[in-house]
């Protein structure tokens, strides 16, 4: 069976029904979260950029934020027939790619604030996070395939490792 | 805050003179350092959604080498010198080649390749920074270069996040320096600068365009 490609942009949120396969390119403090339930054979993606929707004027990009994309990829998982007990969450990236040595710059930090509060998001919804590969200074390349419920990453000089 | 999405073209004209005059000092600082000529394009100025960043630059995996500073004070902003691997690699042969004549070794450690590469890059964004600080008279610091390795996309990732931590709306301004003088091969590298929202304000403001 033929996979249909699905590549997400920044602050993109995408659900998909088996088989699938669903892409997001090069995220630094970006996270890839991944949610499938296997049972429904339903899978979504988002590209989260950061942590906390609160203060941003403009909730157009709901995947933008942890906070607000882990509840809205859920909705749109359940509206798939996915069902919550069988839900389990994957997540990449997070990665601090510059460090300023003495510099205060905390905005550089913030890969590990989206880690943080996605993970926290996932367990306030009592969705399992079964695998991360998180932090460190590397970008990643990501590929969620429901031909395996796998999610496959892709990192410069340390080549492709599935989670 | 001001708008990224409001400006008017007189406006983004004297953010692109600024970026003319810090990439012109920029360039001449590069020269000096490395002894040779450099041709430099006028900078555009680009206001962009941040969720197409990456369609405005090249490939997405393409391996690139950028040095990064964040410079506070009255012109608050953060500098990427962007350059894709091989002419980065070419940029340090030639500046250490300069220094060390044929005793360079061969087989270079990254630390020191990398050390020479945050150097050329501080010096080329700190004399970009110096530029326009003189001009609107601020003072500023600048961070030591942070350096890394990576592809093009997960750069331009962090500036996206670096950005959407204020809105929606990206200002590149985005320049082009190349070596001449090294052989056949052109080495070119991108500047760009991402001005803090109220460091735009107060630049506009002194150029008596707000």
């Amino acid at each position: 069976m033929v996979e249909n490609a699905y590549v997400l942009g920044m602050a993109d949120l995408m659900v998909a029904k088996a088989p699938a396969k669903l892409v997001t390119l090069g995220l630094g403090s970006c996270i890839g979260l991944v949610i499938f339930d296997h049972i429904a054979k339903v899978a979504g993606m988002a590209h989260i950029m950061l942590p906390d929707s609160r203060g941003a004027g403009n909730l157009e990009k709901i995947g933008k934020f942890a906070d607000t994309a882990v509840p809205a990829l859920v909705d749109e998982m359940l509206k798939l027939g996915a069902t919550k007990p069988h839900m389990k969450a994957k997540i990449a990236g997070g990665a601090q790619m510059f460090a300023l040595p003495g510099a205060s710059a905390e905005f550089l930090t913030v890969g590990a604030k989206n880690v943080k509060e996605t993970t926290a998001r996932l367990a306030k919804l009592g969705i399992a996070l079964v695998a991360s590969d998180t932090g460190g200074n590397k970008g990643r390349t990501v590929e969620f395939s429901t031909s395996n419920w796998m999610l496959k990453i892709k990192t410069l000089g340390k080549g492709v490792m599935e989670i | 805050m001001l708008d990224l999405g409001s400006f008017n073209s007189l406006q983004l004209d004297a953010i692109r003179e600024v970026g003319n005059i810090g990439t012109g000092n920029a360039a001449t600082a590069l020269s000096k350092l490395l002894s040779c000529m450099i041709d430099m394009d006028v900078p555009t100025v680009k206001l962009v959604s941040i969720y197409d960043l990456a369609q405005h630059y090249g490939e997405p995996d393409e391996q690139v080498a950028a040095v990064f500073v964040r410079s506070t004070g009255g012109f608050g902003c953060s500098l990427i010198f962007i350059q894709n691997e091989p002419e980065a690699r070419m940029m340090v042969d030639l500046l250490l080649k300069q220094q060390f004549g044929d005793a360079l070794p061969k087989d270079l450690s990254q630390e020191l390749s990398d050390s020479a590469l945050a150097e050329v890059g501080n010096i080329i964004l700190s004399s970009f920074l110096n530029a326009i600080n003189i001009l609107i008279g601020t003072q500023h610091q600048i961070s030591v270069p942070g350096v890394a390795h990576d592809m093009l996309s997960s750069i331009l990732d962090v500036v996206a996040s670096i950005f959407g931590q204020m809105g929606e709306m990206a200002l590149m301004v985005n320049t082009e320096l190349r070596i001449g003088g090294a052989g056949d091969a052109a080495i070119s590298g991108n500047i760009v600068m991402i001005p803090d929202p109220d460091a735009l304000e107060i630049l506009l403001r002194k150029l008596k365009v707000l």
